[in-house]
């Protein structure tokens, strides 16, 4: 324990820093900027602001894009708030009261409970976050290939089937990205597998091209064919940014329910925020004193999902951080910006290199901060953003998104590559096919199948190591669990009906 | 209710992408060393499961649909704009083919204006100006500032002059 705060008194050195203060607030302020664009959720803007910081030393490039990520959250509740656009489903929950307050004239106090529930909320996260921390490294260091593993078919399982609306689509997404995950030179044998002598492919699918083609091309095709000839409504931002001592009464323990309902579903691989945010609400609506305020505006439904949504992309980072496993699709862009700089995070990036990890976690806490004194204040400039018309947004989402993909091999292949990912992000958009299980497919795939081949290496090609290890074998064991008590219950319901 | 022709194009796509798949794979080395396993193996795993799961959605489609679908609300869509995607799409090749011989600000001012067009904006003129400014000031941060490399292409003489 006395360990943990000497590691995160040296991260706050390093996170205090003027520089790394500095990447802090320009990723903080960029993220907001971007992320409060319609349509633009978290994992587009963090994949979209990546070449951004191609020239800076590690440590502040991570800080910038821990910057990123929580101004991206911050600035997608703005946009929904009063555009009712949720950027990605997490923000479906705050749509519903949070429009619907903007609608009447609250906007003020719903940005306002938004903020500072965000603020709470990561604030107490990144407390539990450095407490974890170090108890999942200490576990994750007796891990071998075998467990790591058996750990990765845990997060695919859940992620692709577990918890979306369907087990068939979500399975299908997943084998979809773990085939563009194969894409490339073989890391250990050296053969090229999908590449059919297109240079371009040898170095494989990078993460950014396969988000920015499904969230920013996708979307694009999507919002112009079936939207674009429908009337735009934005709610205005009149009154008092102010909260009334009721508001206050009724959004702090929303705030801290919310809290503790977000940061487990995080940590575990469930596929985003989606859930814990639905949570939060129906908690909040059930527990309400004035329940009739629900689908009216009700200020607790907004604060709840908030807060949630905050608690839980701080959860992300313990797998991230710790074990090297993305459980959402913004947490697989983060974990290929970390490839990017030849990091591969996991419980011996905490003892190779304190300094960055412990600054990225002490750079939370500053961000949190910044977010706060920032946002409420700048709210009007970000209502400017807001006001941009859909032609001009779209136009410029595009001459970005294409930037980022041109730039990594300057060829016009990677553009081909591109427009393929527009098409599937719209189709699975469009009908229903969630995305982060190949996201996250595309890039956990590699490092799996390389965990599974050292395993076998070491048992020398005896595939019972996965079953004999007792490690492995739980996960294994939890994950066929999952598949198959689900699976007997809608049996049993059905064969009773 | 009717069978729907996009769920069933969409589970032949993964199914005949799982069938392409394995279809390189059989084509991979299969030598392992220690492992005892090869490169093609994930890959055969990963095919076979694409093959499934399209069999599986086809089934779906075909009796009464893929489960729990996600309808959007009422009147937040309208019906396909082939000319909107089209728009799109063209700006997108247009942007591909231009962007290594006109260079990064004049291929970026194309798509802006191809994009806008697809999003209804009847002011082509209006939208290629705010796109050329906005592909030149990317332009400008990311070769001054950045030191990223992008091509200037046909504007090279006019950028060389201007000192970016």
């Amino acid at each position: 324990m006395l360990e943990t705060f000497g590691a995160l008194a040296s991260g706050f050195a390093v996170a205090l820093q003027p520089m790394n203060l500095l990447w802090g607030f320009i990723g903080v302020t960029v993220g907001t900027a971007v992320g409060v664009l319609p349509g633009v959720g978290p994992a587009l803007t963090v994949a979209m602001l990546l070449p951004l910081t191609a020239h800076l030393d590690p440590t502040g490039a991570l800080i910038m894009f821990a910057g990123i990520y929580y101004g991206a959250m911050f600035g997608g509740s703005t946009s929904t708030i009063l555009l009712n656009t949720p950027g990605e489903s997490a923000s479906i929950a705050t749509a519903l009261e949070g429009n619907r307050m903007a609608k009447r004239g609250r906007a003020g106090p719903a940005l306002a409970t938004a903020a500072i529930g965000s603020f709470v909320a990561g604030t107490i996260a990144t407390v539990l976050l450095t407490l974890l921390a170090p108890l999942v490294v200490a576990l994750a260091l007796k891990f071998g290939p075998a467990e790591y593993f058996a750990l990765m078919v845990f997060a695919f399982t859940t992620v692709a089937s577990v918890l979306g609306s369907s087990t068939t689509r979500g399975l299908a997404s997943l084998f979809l990205g773990l085939l563009f995950g194969l894409v490339g030179i073989d890391g250990q044998t050296g053969a090229a597998r999908f590449t059919f002598g297109v240079p371009e492919l040898l170095d494989g699918i990078d993460v950014v091209v396969m988000a920015v083609g499904l969230f920013a091309v996708g979307e694009a095709l999507y919002m112009a064919a079936y939207t674009s000839r429908l009337p735009e409504t934005m709610e205005k931002l009149s009154g008092s940014l102010m909260m009334s001592r009721e508001d206050w009464k009724r959004s702090w323990p929303a705030w801290l329910r919310a809290t503790f309902i977000g940061f487990p579903f995080g940590t575990i691989p469930a596929g985003g925020a989606e859930i814990p945010t639905f949570l939060s609400y129906s908690v909040e609506k059930k527990l309400s004193k004035h329940p009739e305020d629900f689908g009216n505006g009700a200020i607790e439904g907004v604060a709840g999902p908030e807060a949630a949504n905050n608690a839980s992309a701080t959860g992300v980072l313990v797998p991230l951080l710790t074990l090297g496993i993305p459980t959402s699709a913004t947490a697989a862009i983060l974990l290929g910006a970390f490839q990017n700089y030849g990091i591969q995070p996991g419980p011996l990036l905490f003892e190779s290199q304190t300094d960055l990890v412990w600054g990225l976690i002490a750079s939370l806490y500053v961000g949190n901060v910044l977010l706060l004194i920032l946002n409420l204040p700048l709210v009007g400039m970000w209502v400017k953003v807001l006001a941009i018309p859909r032609p001009m947004l779209y136009g410029g989402i595009l001459v970005f998104a294409t930037l980022g993909a041109y730039s990594l091999h300057q060829s016009w292949v990677d553009l081909v590559i591109l427009y393929v990912f527009g098409l599937l992000g719209f189709a699975m958009k469009r009908w229903d096919i969630p995305v982060a299980p190949a996201v996250i497919g595309l890039i956990l795939g590699p490092l799996a199948e390389t965990q599974f081949r050292r395993a076998l290496s070491i048992s020398q090609g005896d595939a019972s190591v996965f079953v004999t290890q007792p490690i492995s074998a739980t996960f294994l064991a939890v994950t066929a669990l999952l598949v198959i008590v689900p699976w007997v219950v809608r049996r049993r319901r059905a064969a009773r009906a | 209710m009717r069978a729907s022709r996009a769920e069933i194009a969409l589970s032949l796509g993964v199914l005949a992408l799982g069938a392409g798949a394995a279809w390189v794979t059989a084509r991979l080395p299969g030598e392992g060393g220690y492992a005892g396993i090869g490169p093609n193996f994930i890959p055969a795993v990963v095919s076979g499961g694409l093959v499934a799961s399209g069999a599986w959605l086809l089934w779906e489609a075909l009796s009464g649909g893929w489960r729990n679908r996600g309808q959007p609300e009422q009147g937040t869509e309208h019906a396909f704009n082939a000319a909107a995607f089209g728009w799109i799409s063209a700006g997108l090749f247009a942007h591909m083919a231009l962007i290594g011989w006109a260079g990064f600000v004049l291929a970026g001012a194309v798509l802006f204006t191809c994009v806008a067009r697809g999003f209804d904006s009847r002011r082509p003129v209006r939208d290629a100006a705010i796109g050329l400014a906005l592909s030149l000031a990317i332009f400008a941060f990311f070769v001054k500032l950045l030191n990223v490399n992008l091509p200037a292409g046909w504007l090279k003489p006019l950028l060389g002059a201007a000192g970016i």
